[in-house]
Protein backbone atom coordinates (compact mmCIF):
# COMPACT_ATOMS: atom_id res chain seq x y z
CA UNK A 1 0.00 0.00 0.00
CA UNK A 2 2.65 2.43 1.31
CA UNK A 3 4.41 1.48 -1.70
CA UNK A 4 2.27 2.24 -4.34
CA UNK A 5 1.29 5.46 -2.31
CA UNK A 6 4.51 6.69 -2.84
CA UNK A 7 4.77 5.43 -6.17
CA UNK A 8 1.99 7.34 -6.96
CA UNK A 9 3.52 10.91 -5.00
CA UNK A 10 6.31 10.22 -7.14
CA UNK A 11 4.59 10.06 -10.64
CA UNK A 12 2.36 13.10 -9.92
CA UNK A 13 5.84 15.42 -9.15
CA UNK A 14 7.44 14.05 -11.82
CA UNK A 15 4.28 14.74 -13.62
CA UNK A 16 4.07 18.08 -12.44
CA UNK A 17 8.20 18.59 -12.85
CA UNK A 18 7.08 17.95 -16.81
CA UNK A 19 4.42 20.53 -16.81
CA UNK A 20 7.00 23.26 -16.87
CA UNK A 21 7.12 26.07 -19.24
CA UNK A 22 8.47 23.65 -22.41
CA UNK A 23 5.82 21.27 -21.73
CA UNK A 24 3.32 24.08 -22.51
CA UNK A 25 5.14 25.47 -25.47
CA UNK A 26 5.05 21.61 -27.02
CA UNK A 27 0.91 21.77 -26.83
CA UNK A 28 -0.11 23.86 -30.11
CA UNK A 29 2.26 20.82 -31.78
CA UNK A 30 0.21 18.01 -29.98
CA UNK A 31 -2.93 19.52 -30.50
CA UNK A 32 -2.50 19.95 -34.18
CA UNK A 33 -1.09 16.47 -35.14
CA UNK A 34 -3.37 14.76 -32.43
CA UNK A 35 -6.28 16.42 -34.43
CA UNK A 36 -5.17 16.31 -37.76
CA UNK A 37 -3.12 13.48 -38.71
CA UNK A 38 -3.25 10.95 -35.87
CA UNK A 39 -7.09 11.27 -34.72
CA UNK A 40 -8.06 11.13 -38.92
CA UNK A 41 -5.73 8.26 -39.09
CA UNK A 42 -7.20 6.01 -36.41
CA UNK A 43 -10.98 6.78 -37.32
CA UNK A 44 -9.56 5.59 -41.05
CA UNK A 45 -8.45 2.36 -39.33
CA UNK A 46 -11.62 1.87 -37.34
CA UNK A 47 -14.01 2.90 -40.32
CA UNK A 48 -12.31 0.70 -42.52
CA UNK A 49 -13.79 -2.41 -40.24
CA UNK A 50 -17.00 -1.60 -41.48
CA UNK A 51 -19.32 -1.72 -44.96
CA UNK A 52 -20.95 1.13 -46.44
CA UNK A 53 -23.90 0.25 -45.07
CA UNK A 54 -22.50 0.53 -41.46
CA UNK A 55 -21.85 -2.99 -40.70
CA UNK A 56 -19.08 -4.50 -39.02
CA UNK A 57 -17.03 -6.70 -41.95
CA UNK A 58 -13.67 -7.65 -42.50
CA UNK A 59 -14.62 -7.73 -46.57
CA UNK A 60 -12.31 -4.34 -47.27
CA UNK A 61 -9.19 -5.93 -45.74
CA UNK A 62 -10.02 -9.11 -47.90
CA UNK A 63 -10.41 -7.69 -50.88
CA UNK A 64 -7.24 -6.02 -50.96
CA UNK A 65 -5.42 -9.38 -50.81
CA UNK A 66 -8.09 -11.37 -52.96
CA UNK A 67 -9.40 -9.18 -55.93
CA UNK A 68 -6.66 -9.40 -58.18
CA UNK A 69 -7.24 -5.46 -59.27
CA UNK A 70 -5.98 -4.87 -55.53
CA UNK A 71 -3.34 -7.33 -55.76
CA UNK A 72 -2.01 -5.98 -59.00
CA UNK A 73 -2.21 -2.77 -57.43
CA UNK A 74 0.19 -3.93 -54.27
CA UNK A 75 2.66 -5.89 -56.38
CA UNK A 76 3.02 -3.28 -59.24
CA UNK A 77 3.83 -0.55 -56.16
CA UNK A 78 6.50 -3.02 -54.30
CA UNK A 79 8.21 -3.59 -57.79
CA UNK A 80 7.42 0.32 -58.40
CA UNK A 81 9.18 1.44 -55.19
CA UNK A 82 11.91 -1.10 -54.98
CA UNK A 83 12.92 0.52 -58.61
CA UNK A 84 12.41 4.01 -58.21
CA UNK A 85 14.53 3.81 -54.86
CA UNK A 86 17.22 1.61 -56.34
CA UNK A 87 17.56 4.36 -58.95
CA UNK A 88 16.97 7.12 -57.18
CA UNK A 89 19.61 5.64 -54.32
CA UNK A 90 22.24 4.84 -56.77
CA UNK A 91 21.99 7.86 -58.29
CA UNK A 92 22.01 10.38 -55.70
CA UNK A 93 24.96 8.26 -53.80
CA UNK A 94 26.67 8.75 -57.27
CA UNK A 95 25.75 12.21 -57.42
CA UNK A 96 27.04 13.24 -53.72
CA UNK A 97 30.55 11.18 -54.21
CA UNK A 98 30.96 13.74 -56.76
CA UNK A 99 29.85 16.97 -54.71
CA UNK A 100 32.13 16.48 -52.14
CA UNK A 101 35.11 16.19 -54.78
CA UNK A 102 34.09 19.39 -55.97
CA UNK A 103 35.26 22.97 -54.51
CA UNK A 104 33.05 24.44 -51.64
CA UNK A 105 31.41 27.11 -53.87
CA UNK A 106 30.39 24.38 -56.67
CA UNK A 107 29.44 22.07 -54.41
CA UNK A 108 27.34 24.18 -52.55
CA UNK A 109 25.72 25.25 -56.02
CA UNK A 110 24.97 21.57 -57.12
CA UNK A 111 23.61 21.67 -53.86
CA UNK A 112 21.64 23.71 -53.98
CA UNK A 113 20.28 23.07 -57.24
CA UNK A 114 19.61 19.67 -56.19
CA UNK A 115 17.16 21.17 -53.11
CA UNK A 116 15.29 22.78 -55.62
CA UNK A 117 12.91 19.71 -56.94
CA UNK A 118 11.82 19.48 -53.55
CA UNK A 119 9.44 21.78 -53.29
CA UNK A 120 8.50 21.39 -56.90
CA UNK A 121 4.93 19.92 -57.56
CA UNK A 122 4.81 16.40 -59.44
CA UNK A 123 2.66 18.24 -62.14
CA UNK A 124 5.41 20.03 -62.43
CA UNK A 125 7.88 17.87 -63.33
CA UNK A 126 5.22 15.55 -65.33
CA UNK A 127 4.82 18.78 -67.78
CA UNK A 128 8.85 19.45 -68.39
CA UNK A 129 9.37 15.75 -68.70
CA UNK A 130 5.72 15.57 -71.25
CA UNK A 131 7.48 18.46 -73.35
CA UNK A 132 10.92 17.02 -73.34
CA UNK A 133 10.30 13.38 -73.93
CA UNK A 134 6.51 12.82 -74.83
CA UNK A 135 5.66 11.29 -78.08
CA UNK A 136 6.67 13.99 -80.02
CA UNK A 137 8.95 16.04 -77.55
CA UNK A 138 11.96 17.35 -78.24
CA UNK A 139 14.30 14.95 -77.66
CA UNK A 140 12.49 12.18 -79.44
CA UNK A 141 12.01 14.46 -82.33
CA UNK A 142 15.63 15.36 -82.63
CA UNK A 143 16.48 11.62 -82.55
CA UNK A 144 14.24 10.80 -84.82
CA UNK A 145 15.25 13.43 -87.24
CA UNK A 146 18.86 12.78 -86.77
CA UNK A 147 19.03 9.00 -87.43
CA UNK A 148 15.80 9.51 -90.11
CA UNK A 149 13.48 7.48 -87.71
CA UNK A 150 9.85 6.86 -88.58
CA UNK A 151 7.74 8.64 -86.25
CA UNK A 152 7.06 4.99 -84.64
CA UNK A 153 10.02 5.44 -82.58
CA UNK A 154 10.34 6.69 -79.90
CA UNK A 155 11.15 6.36 -76.31
CA UNK A 156 7.97 5.42 -74.25
CA UNK A 157 7.09 8.03 -70.90
CA UNK A 158 3.90 6.90 -70.63
CA UNK A 159 5.22 3.20 -69.74
CA UNK A 160 7.00 1.87 -66.02
CA UNK A 161 10.31 2.98 -67.18
CA UNK A 162 9.04 6.43 -68.06
CA UNK A 163 7.59 6.63 -64.97
CA UNK A 164 10.83 5.67 -63.00
CA UNK A 165 12.45 7.93 -64.91
CA UNK A 166 10.68 10.94 -64.80
CA UNK A 167 10.46 10.26 -60.42
CA UNK A 168 14.07 10.14 -60.47
CA UNK A 169 13.98 13.78 -60.77
CA UNK A 170 12.50 13.96 -57.33
CA UNK A 171 14.83 10.96 -55.98
CA UNK A 172 18.29 11.51 -57.36
CA UNK A 173 18.14 14.76 -55.82
CA UNK A 174 17.01 13.89 -52.72
CA UNK A 175 19.39 11.11 -51.71
CA UNK A 176 21.87 13.53 -53.37
CA UNK A 177 21.12 15.40 -50.06
CA UNK A 178 21.20 12.73 -47.45
CA UNK A 179 24.59 11.24 -48.77
CA UNK A 180 26.15 14.31 -49.03
CA UNK A 181 26.44 15.00 -45.39
CA UNK A 182 27.13 10.90 -44.88
CA UNK A 183 30.56 11.70 -47.08
CA UNK A 184 31.38 14.38 -45.34
CA UNK A 185 31.53 12.77 -42.40
CA UNK A 186 33.93 10.38 -43.98
CA UNK A 187 37.17 11.05 -42.33
CA UNK A 188 39.60 10.71 -44.93
CA UNK A 189 42.18 10.66 -42.04
CA UNK A 190 40.79 7.10 -41.65
CA UNK A 191 41.48 5.95 -45.13
CA UNK A 192 45.01 7.33 -45.12
CA UNK A 193 45.27 5.07 -42.33
CA UNK A 194 44.32 1.97 -43.24
CA UNK A 195 46.47 2.32 -46.41
CA UNK A 196 49.15 3.09 -44.30
CA UNK A 197 48.57 0.09 -42.08
CA UNK A 198 49.05 -2.03 -45.68
CA UNK A 199 45.14 -2.41 -46.74
CA UNK A 200 44.46 -3.23 -49.65
CA UNK A 201 41.71 -0.77 -52.25
CA UNK A 202 39.46 -3.48 -51.69
CA UNK A 203 39.92 -3.70 -47.86
CA UNK A 204 39.82 -0.12 -47.75
CA UNK A 205 36.27 -0.13 -49.47
CA UNK A 206 35.41 -3.52 -47.66
CA UNK A 207 36.36 -2.47 -44.28
CA UNK A 208 36.11 1.61 -43.58
CA UNK A 209 34.43 3.15 -46.36
CA UNK A 210 31.23 1.24 -46.38
CA UNK A 211 30.65 0.77 -43.19
CA UNK A 212 30.74 4.09 -42.25
CA UNK A 213 28.46 5.13 -45.66
CA UNK A 214 26.05 2.32 -45.37
CA UNK A 215 23.75 3.56 -42.50
CA UNK A 216 23.55 6.39 -44.12
CA UNK A 217 22.44 5.06 -47.37
CA UNK A 218 20.46 2.68 -45.76
CA UNK A 219 18.49 5.81 -43.92
CA UNK A 220 18.55 7.43 -47.14
CA UNK A 221 16.65 4.50 -48.98
CA UNK A 222 13.92 4.47 -46.21
CA UNK A 223 12.99 8.06 -46.83
CA UNK A 224 13.20 6.90 -50.62
CA UNK A 225 10.86 4.01 -50.16
CA UNK A 226 8.50 5.41 -48.19
CA UNK A 227 8.35 8.14 -50.61
CA UNK A 228 7.55 6.02 -53.57
CA UNK A 229 4.42 3.97 -51.90
CA UNK A 230 3.04 7.01 -52.10
CA UNK A 231 3.54 8.68 -54.86
CA UNK A 232 0.71 9.36 -57.33
CA UNK A 233 0.55 13.08 -58.58
CA UNK A 234 3.12 12.62 -61.35
CA UNK A 235 1.73 8.87 -62.39
CA UNK A 236 -1.89 11.04 -62.93
CA UNK A 237 -0.33 13.22 -65.21
CA UNK A 238 1.50 11.18 -67.19
CA UNK A 239 -1.20 8.46 -67.69
CA UNK A 240 -4.18 8.77 -65.51
CA UNK A 241 -5.16 5.55 -64.27
CA UNK A 242 -3.90 3.54 -66.94
CA UNK A 243 -1.07 2.10 -64.45
CA UNK A 244 -2.51 0.04 -61.73
CA UNK A 245 -0.73 1.03 -58.23
CA UNK A 246 -1.72 1.09 -54.63
CA UNK A 247 -1.28 4.98 -54.52
CA UNK A 248 -3.46 5.26 -57.59
CA UNK A 249 -5.79 2.57 -55.66
CA UNK A 250 -6.69 4.61 -52.78
CA UNK A 251 -6.85 7.89 -54.54
CA UNK A 252 -9.32 6.82 -56.75
CA UNK A 253 -11.33 4.93 -54.18
CA UNK A 254 -11.06 8.51 -52.15
CA UNK A 255 -12.07 11.06 -54.36
CA UNK A 256 -13.15 9.88 -58.08
CA UNK A 257 -16.00 7.79 -59.75
CA UNK A 258 -15.18 4.46 -57.47
CA UNK A 259 -15.52 6.19 -54.39
CA UNK A 260 -15.63 4.01 -51.51
CA UNK A 261 -14.20 5.42 -48.20
CA UNK A 262 -13.69 2.14 -46.27
CA UNK A 263 -12.15 0.13 -48.92
CA UNK A 264 -9.47 3.64 -49.34
CA UNK A 265 -9.24 3.46 -45.67
CA UNK A 266 -8.39 -0.46 -45.63
CA UNK A 267 -6.18 0.00 -48.71
CA UNK A 268 -4.09 2.83 -46.41
CA UNK A 269 -3.91 0.58 -43.93
CA UNK A 270 -2.44 -1.62 -45.97
CA UNK A 271 0.16 0.44 -47.53
CA UNK A 272 1.09 2.05 -43.86
CA UNK A 273 1.68 -1.88 -42.79
CA UNK A 274 4.17 -1.99 -45.91
CA UNK A 275 6.30 1.01 -45.42
CA UNK A 276 6.50 0.62 -41.67
CA UNK A 277 7.84 -2.66 -41.79
CA UNK A 278 10.08 -1.52 -44.59
CA UNK A 279 11.43 1.21 -42.70
CA UNK A 280 11.89 -1.13 -39.14
CA UNK A 281 13.56 -3.86 -41.33
CA UNK A 282 16.25 -0.79 -42.83
CA UNK A 283 16.52 1.25 -39.61
CA UNK A 284 17.00 -2.14 -37.67
CA UNK A 285 19.94 -3.30 -40.34
CA UNK A 286 21.53 0.25 -40.24
CA UNK A 287 21.64 0.13 -36.01
CA UNK A 288 23.09 -3.79 -36.56
CA UNK A 289 25.78 -2.24 -38.52
CA UNK A 290 26.50 0.81 -36.94
CA UNK A 291 26.83 -1.39 -33.35
CA UNK A 292 28.99 -4.04 -34.86
CA UNK A 293 30.97 -1.16 -36.04
CA UNK A 294 32.41 -3.68 -38.79
CA UNK B 1 38.84 17.02 -65.94
CA UNK B 2 36.15 14.34 -66.05
CA UNK B 3 34.97 15.63 -62.70
CA UNK B 4 33.90 18.95 -64.18
CA UNK B 5 32.16 17.22 -67.80
CA UNK B 6 30.06 15.47 -64.96
CA UNK B 7 29.12 18.77 -62.71
CA UNK B 8 28.30 20.38 -66.32
CA UNK B 9 25.85 17.19 -67.14
CA UNK B 10 24.69 17.24 -63.37
CA UNK B 11 23.82 20.79 -63.84
CA UNK B 12 22.12 20.28 -66.99
CA UNK B 13 20.03 17.07 -65.37
CA UNK B 14 18.23 20.02 -63.33
CA UNK B 15 18.20 22.27 -65.40
CA UNK B 16 16.87 21.42 -68.70
CA UNK B 17 13.74 20.12 -67.58
CA UNK B 18 12.81 22.79 -65.52
CA UNK B 19 13.61 25.21 -68.78
CA UNK B 20 10.87 23.49 -71.17
CA UNK B 21 7.83 24.59 -69.90
CA UNK B 22 9.77 28.39 -68.75
CA UNK B 23 10.34 28.06 -73.00
CA UNK B 24 7.01 27.00 -73.88
CA UNK B 25 5.44 29.66 -72.16
CA UNK B 26 7.03 32.92 -73.62
CA UNK B 27 6.10 31.01 -77.25
CA UNK B 28 3.51 31.28 -79.58
CA UNK B 29 3.81 27.82 -80.46
CA UNK B 30 6.14 24.89 -80.13
CA UNK B 31 5.65 22.06 -81.89
CA UNK B 32 8.54 20.94 -83.90
CA UNK B 33 12.21 21.14 -82.33
CA UNK B 34 12.46 24.89 -81.87
CA UNK B 35 9.95 27.14 -80.50
CA UNK B 36 8.14 29.58 -82.63
CA UNK B 37 8.03 33.76 -81.97
CA UNK B 38 7.62 35.12 -78.31
CA UNK B 39 4.76 36.09 -76.46
CA UNK B 40 3.11 36.96 -72.85
CA UNK B 41 -0.33 35.71 -73.38
CA UNK B 42 -0.38 32.86 -71.48
CA UNK B 43 1.07 34.37 -68.39
CA UNK B 44 -1.75 36.93 -69.16
CA UNK B 45 -4.27 34.46 -69.06
CA UNK B 46 -3.12 33.53 -65.38
CA UNK B 47 -4.31 37.32 -64.65
CA UNK B 48 -7.22 37.71 -67.07
CA UNK B 49 -9.02 34.57 -67.12
CA UNK B 50 -11.59 34.52 -63.92
CA UNK B 51 -10.88 30.43 -63.07
CA UNK B 52 -7.16 31.10 -63.57
CA UNK B 53 -6.93 34.13 -61.24
CA UNK B 54 -9.28 33.23 -58.43
CA UNK B 55 -7.05 30.14 -58.15
CA UNK B 56 -4.35 31.81 -57.78
CA UNK B 57 -5.29 33.87 -54.73
CA UNK B 58 -6.48 30.49 -53.33
CA UNK B 59 -3.11 29.36 -53.54
CA UNK B 60 -1.86 32.45 -52.29
CA UNK B 61 -4.24 32.54 -49.33
CA UNK B 62 -3.90 28.58 -48.82
CA UNK B 63 0.15 29.02 -48.66
CA UNK B 64 0.07 32.15 -46.23
CA UNK B 65 -2.45 30.14 -44.00
CA UNK B 66 0.06 26.91 -44.03
CA UNK B 67 2.65 29.02 -43.16
CA UNK B 68 1.01 31.06 -40.20
CA UNK B 69 -0.18 27.84 -38.55
CA UNK B 70 3.17 26.26 -38.85
CA UNK B 71 4.49 29.85 -37.19
CA UNK B 72 2.36 29.19 -34.32
CA UNK B 73 3.22 25.58 -34.30
CA UNK B 74 6.90 24.89 -35.10
CA UNK B 75 8.34 27.75 -32.90
CA UNK B 76 7.54 26.95 -29.82
CA UNK B 77 7.77 23.09 -30.25
CA UNK B 78 11.44 23.61 -31.67
CA UNK B 79 12.37 26.09 -28.44
CA UNK B 80 11.38 23.35 -26.21
CA UNK B 81 12.26 20.03 -27.79
CA UNK B 82 15.64 21.51 -28.35
CA UNK B 83 16.04 21.69 -24.57
CA UNK B 84 14.19 18.51 -23.62
CA UNK B 85 16.54 15.69 -22.49
CA UNK B 86 17.50 12.57 -24.16
CA UNK B 87 15.01 10.41 -23.12
CA UNK B 88 10.97 11.57 -24.41
CA UNK B 89 12.74 14.28 -25.92
CA UNK B 90 14.89 12.82 -28.45
CA UNK B 91 11.95 10.27 -29.04
CA UNK B 92 9.67 13.51 -29.51
CA UNK B 93 12.42 14.83 -32.17
CA UNK B 94 12.62 11.74 -33.82
CA UNK B 95 9.08 11.39 -34.05
CA UNK B 96 8.60 14.23 -36.29
CA UNK B 97 10.96 13.10 -38.64
CA UNK B 98 9.35 9.33 -38.74
CA UNK B 99 5.71 10.55 -38.81
CA UNK B 100 5.47 12.05 -42.53
CA UNK B 101 7.50 8.67 -43.84
CA UNK B 102 4.82 6.88 -42.08
CA UNK B 103 1.73 8.20 -42.76
CA UNK B 104 2.75 9.90 -46.61
CA UNK B 105 0.22 12.87 -47.79
CA UNK B 106 -1.72 10.44 -49.57
CA UNK B 107 -2.33 8.59 -46.56
CA UNK B 108 -3.13 11.96 -44.68
CA UNK B 109 -5.63 13.36 -47.40
CA UNK B 110 -7.72 9.86 -47.36
CA UNK B 111 -7.80 10.34 -43.28
CA UNK B 112 -8.48 14.15 -43.23
CA UNK B 113 -11.18 13.60 -45.94
CA UNK B 114 -13.34 11.25 -43.93
CA UNK B 115 -12.48 12.62 -40.39
CA UNK B 116 -13.87 16.13 -40.47
CA UNK B 117 -17.17 15.62 -42.71
CA UNK B 118 -19.89 16.40 -39.63
CA UNK B 119 -20.52 19.80 -37.27
CA UNK B 120 -18.76 20.96 -35.48
CA UNK B 121 -15.93 20.49 -37.58
CA UNK B 122 -17.54 19.95 -41.31
CA UNK B 123 -14.03 21.27 -43.06
CA UNK B 124 -13.71 18.45 -45.97
CA UNK B 125 -14.23 20.67 -48.87
CA UNK B 126 -13.46 23.93 -47.69
CA UNK B 127 -10.46 26.20 -47.99
CA UNK B 128 -9.69 25.59 -44.08
CA UNK B 129 -9.15 21.52 -44.75
CA UNK B 130 -6.40 22.72 -47.67
CA UNK B 131 -4.58 25.29 -45.48
CA UNK B 132 -4.59 22.52 -42.63
CA UNK B 133 -3.41 19.97 -45.31
CA UNK B 134 -0.76 22.21 -46.11
CA UNK B 135 0.53 22.95 -42.75
CA UNK B 136 1.02 19.27 -41.85
CA UNK B 137 2.62 18.58 -45.14
CA UNK B 138 4.81 21.44 -44.43
CA UNK B 139 5.94 20.76 -40.85
CA UNK B 140 8.51 18.20 -40.47
CA UNK B 141 10.26 20.48 -43.26
CA UNK B 142 9.74 23.68 -41.05
CA UNK B 143 10.40 21.95 -37.89
CA UNK B 144 14.09 20.25 -38.80
CA UNK B 145 14.97 24.28 -39.82
CA UNK B 146 13.80 25.71 -36.65
CA UNK B 147 15.41 23.31 -34.76
CA UNK B 148 18.84 23.56 -36.21
CA UNK B 149 18.45 27.21 -35.79
CA UNK B 150 17.96 26.62 -32.04
CA UNK B 151 20.86 24.19 -31.98
CA UNK B 152 23.09 26.02 -33.60
CA UNK B 153 23.08 29.41 -31.99
CA UNK B 154 23.35 27.07 -28.58
CA UNK B 155 20.13 28.30 -27.34
CA UNK B 156 20.66 27.43 -23.43
CA UNK B 157 23.80 28.96 -23.40
CA UNK B 158 22.55 32.45 -24.41
CA UNK B 159 19.36 31.89 -22.40
CA UNK B 160 21.69 31.74 -19.16
CA UNK B 161 23.66 34.59 -20.38
CA UNK B 162 20.75 36.76 -20.97
CA UNK B 163 18.71 35.50 -17.59
CA UNK B 164 22.66 36.16 -15.71
CA UNK B 165 22.13 39.46 -16.97
CA UNK B 166 18.32 39.46 -15.16
CA UNK B 167 16.34 39.55 -18.61
CA UNK B 168 13.02 37.84 -18.35
CA UNK B 169 11.82 34.97 -20.31
CA UNK B 170 9.97 37.07 -23.24
CA UNK B 171 12.76 40.00 -22.65
CA UNK B 172 14.75 36.87 -23.63
CA UNK B 173 12.74 35.54 -26.37
CA UNK B 174 11.99 39.03 -27.86
CA UNK B 175 15.54 40.41 -27.70
CA UNK B 176 18.25 37.87 -27.85
CA UNK B 177 16.48 34.30 -29.21
CA UNK B 178 13.82 35.07 -32.11
CA UNK B 179 16.81 37.46 -33.57
CA UNK B 180 19.25 34.32 -33.56
CA UNK B 181 16.79 32.20 -34.99
CA UNK B 182 15.09 33.90 -37.57
CA UNK B 183 17.15 32.77 -40.76
CA UNK B 184 15.92 29.59 -39.55
CA UNK B 185 12.32 30.75 -38.91
CA UNK B 186 12.38 32.47 -42.51
CA UNK B 187 14.18 29.53 -44.65
CA UNK B 188 11.25 27.52 -42.96
CA UNK B 189 8.44 29.75 -43.56
CA UNK B 190 9.89 29.85 -47.34
CA UNK B 191 10.08 26.08 -47.70
CA UNK B 192 6.76 25.74 -46.62
CA UNK B 193 5.27 28.49 -48.36
CA UNK B 194 6.70 26.71 -51.86
CA UNK B 195 5.62 23.67 -50.76
CA UNK B 196 2.41 24.37 -50.78
CA UNK B 197 2.10 26.66 -53.55
CA UNK B 198 2.88 22.88 -55.86
CA UNK B 199 1.10 20.32 -53.44
CA UNK B 200 -1.36 18.67 -56.00
CA UNK B 201 -2.00 15.26 -54.00
CA UNK B 202 -3.37 16.27 -50.99
CA UNK B 203 -5.08 19.43 -52.08
CA UNK B 204 -7.15 17.07 -55.45
CA UNK B 205 -8.19 15.06 -52.48
CA UNK B 206 -9.52 17.29 -49.96
CA UNK B 207 -10.70 20.48 -51.81
CA UNK B 208 -13.56 20.71 -52.99
CA UNK B 209 -15.03 23.22 -55.76
CA UNK B 210 -14.51 26.14 -53.46
CA UNK B 211 -10.83 25.71 -53.17
CA UNK B 212 -8.91 25.60 -56.51
CA UNK B 213 -5.45 25.54 -56.73
CA UNK B 214 -3.18 26.26 -58.69
CA UNK B 215 -2.11 22.77 -59.42
CA UNK B 216 -5.37 21.68 -59.20
CA UNK B 217 -6.03 24.32 -62.06
CA UNK B 218 -2.65 22.78 -63.99
CA UNK B 219 -3.80 19.73 -63.84
CA UNK B 220 -6.86 19.92 -65.63
CA UNK B 221 -5.26 22.49 -68.37
CA UNK B 222 -2.40 19.63 -68.89
CA UNK B 223 -5.27 18.15 -70.57
CA UNK B 224 -7.25 20.83 -72.14
CA UNK B 225 -4.76 23.82 -72.99
CA UNK B 226 -0.57 23.03 -72.82
CA UNK B 227 -0.27 26.78 -73.47
CA UNK B 228 -1.76 28.04 -70.41
CA UNK B 229 -0.64 24.55 -68.64
CA UNK B 230 3.13 25.96 -69.59
CA UNK B 231 2.57 29.06 -67.94
CA UNK B 232 1.33 28.06 -64.84
CA UNK B 233 4.14 25.34 -64.66
CA UNK B 234 6.75 28.44 -65.75
CA UNK B 235 5.24 30.30 -62.56
CA UNK B 236 5.38 27.50 -59.79
CA UNK B 237 9.08 26.83 -60.99
CA UNK B 238 9.76 30.53 -60.47
CA UNK B 239 7.92 30.50 -56.96
CA UNK B 240 10.55 27.53 -56.13
CA UNK B 241 13.37 28.92 -57.31
CA UNK B 242 12.81 32.34 -55.92
CA UNK B 243 12.40 30.58 -52.33
CA UNK B 244 15.80 28.46 -52.81
CA UNK B 245 17.88 31.67 -53.79
CA UNK B 246 16.46 33.33 -50.53
CA UNK B 247 16.83 30.18 -48.34
CA UNK B 248 20.26 29.90 -49.57
CA UNK B 249 21.33 33.35 -48.75
CA UNK B 250 19.54 32.96 -45.48
CA UNK B 251 21.74 29.40 -45.00
CA UNK B 252 25.21 31.52 -45.56
CA UNK B 253 23.77 34.39 -43.28
CA UNK B 254 23.17 31.84 -40.72
CA UNK B 255 26.52 30.18 -41.67
CA UNK B 256 28.57 33.68 -41.14
CA UNK B 257 26.70 33.70 -37.64
CA UNK B 258 27.75 30.71 -36.56
CA UNK B 259 31.49 31.41 -37.36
Amino acid sequence: MTVTLRGIRGNISRLLRLLSLEVLLLIPFILFVGLFEIYPILNMAYRSLFDLNGNFTLANYINAFTKPQFRFAIRNSLLFATAASLVGGIGGTFVAALAVRLPARWRNLLLSLYALPMTLSGLVVAFAFIVLLGRNGILNLLVRRAFSLPPTFYFNLYDWPGIVMVYAFFQIPLMTLSMSAVFENLDPNLIEAARNLGARSWQVWRYVVIPVLLPGFLAGMSIQFAGMMGAFGTVLALVGMAKNLLSLQIYSHSSESTYNLPQAGALAMVLITITGTALLLLSWSARRLARRGA
Amino acid sequence: MIRWILFVLLVLYIVVPLLMPVIFSFSVFWQDILPQGFTLRWYEAILTRPANYEALLVSLTVAFGAVLLNLVITVPAAYALNRAGPGWGQRLREGAVILPLLFPPLVVGTALLQAFTRPPLALTGTIWMVIIAHAILGFPFMFRLVLAAFQTIDERTLSEAAASLGATFWQRMRYVLIPNVMPGILSGALLVFAISMGEFEVTSMVAGFTAQTLPLRLFQQIRNDMRIASAITAFLIYVSFLSFVLMTYLGARMRRLRA
